[in-house]
């Protein structure tokens, strides 16, 4: 028997969706892979399709516009997946908390396991978040 | 006999950071239209600005506007209001003011390169100028505390003077980076993989680069002197060793190398502001509130930012008005993808480096 479980930690891929953030959290996830972070050694690479990611990566607020398209690639990852808010606008809202056309954070849409605070997030937090994200990922 | 197939890119994709979505209608290889859909990032601001924060806190909030040229909202909004208070800053802080918006451009410029360089296939090259670009968040984190979002400027002048370790690291941390810099100008005019390749693809040309209403690196690689820093002397940048710098055809090619050369200015320019740096204030004690209107307009690194506002006197605005140097650029954008080849669209598009953020607000 393969044990997927086991594997799966040692190369989590991650899906990366912006919900309508202010592209700091993007670029502080863009700076975890490259050289001085570096989140390739836990096995984590960066793929576009969401069928074959493991990791759930999600910036910003929620907008009205892009509520179902982030509804359609939560379900087409496929089980087990784990669901990462990075940034404090993801979580609650943040500053963008209340504006028209927000959802004030993506727990009002979707089940989110790790919360990421800080605006923007630092790499160092993200990176601590996708170590958690492993280990509920192992439990799943 | 040809036929038309439509192509979507987004709003979900590998290569973009965020999310807009573009249709593009292609005969066999060549792109013939384009259909761009810029609007899911679209917050509502502008009205909240208006309606929910006073403007006292608008300075941050416009922050969030766009996290890439964070500082260039603030500035410009905090220069607006100051226009309309009527407070006159000194010299040092303009100078701390400079410094971080071209410490903001060195970032962003690089991370432009690092993501055409990406999705021109060369993922290397990528890692090497990411890399790089630490040593620049190093000084802003040393500076303001935080590497991204630095509410570094408020109403009436910085938030935080300048130590000398902060100097020290600054002026190590520059001399590392220009050296560096003169390596990449180095694999950006020879490399087959980042430069050769795209030799006239994605070109806008000198005229169109007015039709079209073309900002920042988009038009100065075509050869049109449009900067506001030359045009405008809201902030003393003629002081500080500012130099325009143009291309010739405004192809991919040369918009990465105006832009490795803006750096080389950019970094010249906090050269001479660290080593010239006087003691004095930092804040400036201000009262009433505010009446009247203002236009500011500054340069961010994609290019001319603008932002109109109206007050009257009490401690909501009436009008917050926010131009985006990318959505001026829109046209020229549609313009340059329509007859390129299709396997070329993501680096032409990084090399635009677009702000969605920015656009929709």
């Amino acid at each position: 028997m393969l044990h997927i479980k086991r594997f799966l930690k040692k190369s989590p891929w991650v899906l990366h969706y912006n919900t309508g953030s202010c592209n700091g959290c993007d670029i502080e996830i863009l700076a975890c892979l490259s050289p001085r972070y570096d989140l390739e050694r836990l096995g984590v690479l960066n793929t576009g399709n969401p069928k074959q990611a493991d990791i759930f990566l999600v910036t910003g607020p929620l907008t009205h516009r892009c509520h179902d398209r982030l509804l359609q690639l939560y379900s087409q990852i496929p089980d087990p997946k784990v669901v990462v808010a990075v940034g404090s606008c993801t979580c609650t809202g943040g500053v963008f908390k209340d504006m028209y056309n927000v959802n004030n954070g993506i727990d009002s849409l979707i089940p989110v396991d790790v919360y990421v605070p800080g605006c923007a997030s630092s790499p160092e937090l993200i990176m601590d978040g996708i170590v958690k994200a492993l280990e509920i990922l192992e439990g799943k | 006999m040809k036929k038309t197939i439509t192509i979507p890119l987004g709003s979900q994709h590998i290569s973009l950071l965020e999310p807009v979505r573009f249709n593009f209608s292609c005969e066999n290889e060549k792109i013939t239209d384009v259909d761009y859909n810029v609007g899911f990032v679209h917050r509502g601001i502008e009205k909240a600005c208006t309606e929910k924060f006073e403007y006292k806190q608008v300075g941050y909030v416009v922050a969030r506007v766009c996290g890439l040229c964070a500082i260039t909202h603030t500035m410009a909004y905090t220069l607006g209001i100051e226009h309309i208070l009527n407070i006159k800053t000194n010299k040092k802080i303009d100078y701390l003011r400079i410094l971080m918006l071209e410490l903001d451009r060195i970032h962003s410029h690089l991370l432009c390169l690092a993501h055409t360089a990406e999705n021109s296939g060369f993922e290397g090259m990528f890692m090497k100028i990411m890399g790089d670009r630490e040593l620049v968040m190093d000084i802003q984190e040393a500076i303001s505390g935080n590497r991204v979002q630095f509410d570094f400027v408020c109403i009436g002048g910085v938030n935080r003077d300048i130590s000398t370790e902060c100097e020290k690291l600054a002026f190590t941390n520059l001399a590392l980076l220009d050296k560096k810099v003169d390596d990449l100008i180095g694999k950006f005019t020879s490399n087959w993989s980042t430069a050769l390749k795209y030799k006239n693809i994605g070109a806008l040309s000198y005229d169109d680069a007015f039709n079209f209403n073309a900002l920042g690196p988009l038009a100065r690689a075509a050869g049109a002197a449009i900067d506001v820093r030359a045009e405008s002397s809201i902030l003393p940048y003629k002081e500080v060793g500012y130099k325009m710098i143009l291309g010739q055809n405004g192809d991919i090619y040369d918009r990465n190398l105006v832009r490795l050369k803006e750096i080389k200015n950019s970094i010249l320019m906090c050269q001479n502001i660290l080593s010239g740096l006087t003691e004095g204030e930092i804040l400036v004690k201000f009262k009433g509130k505010p009446n009247g209107e203002s236009f500011t307009r500054l340069e961010a690194p994609r290019g001319e930012i603008f932002y109109y506002l109206n007050a009257n006197g009490t401690n909501m605005l009436q009008r917050v008005r926010i131009k985006t140097p990318t959505f001026s650029q829109i046209p020229g954008m549609v313009e340059i993808f329509k007859g390129s080849d299709y396997a070329d669209a993501p680096a032409i598009l990084a090399s635009f480096d677009p702000c969605m953020s920015c656009t929709a607000k």
